[in-house]
């Protein structure tokens, strides 16, 4: 199956591209991450590592923004002062005001150039609608020969889209400061524990079956700790077992994962991947079952006995041993601890603190695990679901992922890897900025310099 | 046919049914293939504290399990999914209309619209196959199924209707931050 060389070779070209161009982003497809939608990055590596929101609204290609009609004119430049104080009074540009009224044409071995906006026009080709009088007037008494021209009709998000704005006529623009969904960027220590944890994400996914490349790692983050970790669990004819890779709570964050060897090691099987030179590697792609989870249903001539679970992607094997995980810390916490919620309406007869699931936290923070199975689950914090939580992905999910994510209350997403044809996080869907949803997490793209361009070495 | 339909909604309605008296959200599923019902399945969210076991992923669970118990092919296993029918009292939520759609499960019949989550035509429609002008080797081949909905609706509702009446004594609270909660109560 040639997706993943397909998808390979899509980021290794952005790669070389982002190598070349430095703070340059990769851009692809409806994915785009421009340079502002940048929130973080250590020191160490500003252009290189970094935490790109992928925001919940599709945003457009900075080429093909939304524009609007407009009359301009050629005006000589003795008059600009005057013509446009009169233009503003009587035809403002109304929700409109990132446009500049006066465009400066330089024209090559001559003079400026000046253009003014006179007002709107008609959207529509056929129906030429007359300018106001009032404007007709100013046409008239400067001698002004209006055309029509197209302005972009919204305010750039971006510096890149400001520059292809510009291209067309004009604007201002203001760059954006961060607020979302009251994650208001990450500072030096949040994102140095963000490139820790998908460095852990990464490495867990070379640890499992080495030809599945993916992982799933869920994380409190602030306790710091590694709540659950998954590897894909569908079938794979490589595999004679069907062994769930779950190790939930016992894999060690590896701090010293920074040498970068066995990240070009990735980086360097990858390579291979997208040119296709080995036929075992090209075997395996499809066992990153979010990239094409409909590849089960199209096998038709495997004979082999089906020992798999073509839905046991690294994400929900995870949600699992988060689930399980929590059966096992609170095991006694299930309806009765429900039903004391419903009767905190008419009084709190047990342990009021075990409600405030945060104020508790410190507990497990310190703790940690040992302490965790030693004290009684009482009077631990124990957060509903997933409520807190944070996931690391080597991919973008599909939609089944993305939505049992949803469902299981996650708060923050990371992955380092778009996946164009099924992905749903900014890919074919963006489950983000779905409003109906009864939760929403906030989805971050991480940037790694270990999954660099080979060359780099 | 339509009688069929009617006697296969009924064994998913008496599935969430069997998911309400164990506190459950109400949601229940039958998957038919040659006429027989070969598996059921009921939410099971509480219990297991994981919100992803809604009824048709514990169906296909059983179904799995038992293609792999009597030694199935991988493409014998395919093969019988795509001549799967599910009945399901509420619309598949995306989650598992995209893993209906992954198995390349042959058709559903659902009971009311989830306008909250459902995936097969409220909120997105990953029943409806994308036929690509022309299929390329390089994009994964998206399968849709067959989908209608609206049978027996109301009998599926009235017990969403029952179940939040008695205070879902599951509401997954608290999940918003103390003060909001405070001023709830």
């Amino acid at each position: 199956m040639p997706s993943l060389l397909y998808s390979l070779s899509v980021y290794f070209g952005f790669w070389a591209a982002q190598h070349k161009l430095g703070a340059v982003l990769p851009v692809l497809g409806s994915n785009r991450s421009v340079g502002e939608a940048y929130l973080s990055s250590s020191t160490m590596n500003k252009q290189l590592q970094q935490i790109i929101h992928i925001p919940p609204n599709p945003p457009v290609s900075p080429t093909s923004q939304p524009t609007k009609k407009v009359y301009a004119s050629l005006i000589e430049p003795k008059h600009a002062n005057t013509v446009i104080r009169r233009l503003n009074q009587i035809a403002p540009l109304q929700n409109l005001q990132h446009l500049k009224r006066i465009h400066k044409k330089q024209i090559q071995g001559g003079k400026p150039e000046l253009f003014v906006i006179l007002c709107l026009a008609s959207e529509n080709e056929t129906q030429s609608n007359p300018m106001p009088s009032d404007v007709e007037d100013v046409v008239n008494s400067y001698n002004l020969t209006p055309f029509i021209t197209e302005v972009c009709k919204h305010v750039a998000l971006s510096k890149k889209e400001w520059e292809e704005q510009c291209k067309l006529w004009p604007t201002s623009y203001h760059p954006p400061t961060y607020n979302i969904h009251g994650i208001t960027g990450f500072n030096e220590e949040d994102s140095k524990s963000v490139f820790s944890f998908m460095k852990s994400t990464i490495e867990l996914a070379k640890s499992g079956d080495h030809l599945s490349f993916s992982a799933a790692l869920i994380v409190d983050p602030l306790a710091g700790q590694i709540i659950a970790s998954a590897c894909d669990d569908v079938c794979s004819w490589h595999m004679g077992t069907n062994e769930a890779k779950t190790k939930t709570c016992h894999f060690k964050q590896s701090e010293g994962f920074t040498s970068g060897a066995d990240a070009n090691r990735i980086a360097r099987d990858t390579t291979l991947l997208s040119n296709g030179l080995s036929d075992n590697l090209q075997k395996c792609d499809t066992t990153v079952s979010c990239l094409n989870p409909w590849q089960f249903s199209q096998q038709s001539l495997d004979t082999s006995p089906c020992y798999c679970h073509p839905l046991r992607h690294a994400a929900i094997v995870a949600i699992e041993a988060s689930a399980a995980r929590d059966r096992h810390l609170f095991p006694c916490s299930g309806h009765s601890e429900k039903l004391y919620e419903v009767d905190s309406t008419h009084s709190s007869p047990s342990g009021s603190p075990e409600k405030r699931q945060r104020v508790t936290l410190e507990n497990v923070k310190n703790g940690g695990e040992q302490d965790a199975n030693t004290k009684s689950s009482d009077s631990l914090a124990r957060p509903y679901l997933c409520t807190g939580y944070d996931i690391y992905l080597v991919w973008e999910p599909c939609t089944m992922c993305a939505m049992a994510l949803v469902h299981q209350r996650i708060r923050r997403l990371f992955y380092v890897l778009p996946n164009p044809e099924a992905g749903a996080l900014g890919s074919v869907h963006r489950l983000q900025g779905e409003k109906s949803l009864n939760h929403h997490y906030a989805v971050f793209r991480v940037v790694l310099p270990e999954l660099e361009f080979p060359a780099e070495r | 046919m339509e009688s069929d339909n009617l006697a296969y909604m009924e064994l998913a309605i008496h599935q969430a049914k069997l998911a309400m008296e164990s506190l459950e959200v109400p949601v229940g599923c039958v998957f038919i293939m040659d006429g027989n019902v070969i598996a059921s399945g009921r939410n099971r969210t509480t219990e297991t504290r994981n919100a992803t076991r809604h009824a048709e992923m514990e169906a296909i669970d059983i179904l799995l399990e038992k293609w792999q118990r009597d030694g199935l092919s991988k493409a014998v296993v395919a093969k019988n999914f795509s001549q799967c029918v599910l009945y399901v009292t509420c619309e598949p939520c995306i989650m598992c209309a995209a893993a209906l759609s992954f198995l390349g499960i042959k058709e559903v019949y659902y009971g009311c619209a989830n306008e909250k989550f459902g995936g097969c035509g409220s909120i997105l429609s990953l029943h409806s196959s994308f036929s690509e002008p022309f299929i390329s080797d390089e994009i994964p081949q998206r399968k849709g199924f067959k989908c209608t909905g609206g049978l027996m609706a109301s009998e599926a509702v009235s017990l969403f209707r029952s179940f939040y009446e008695q205070g879902n004594p599951n509401a997954p609270k608290p999940h918003r931050p103390l003060v909001q909660e405070k001023a709830e109560r």
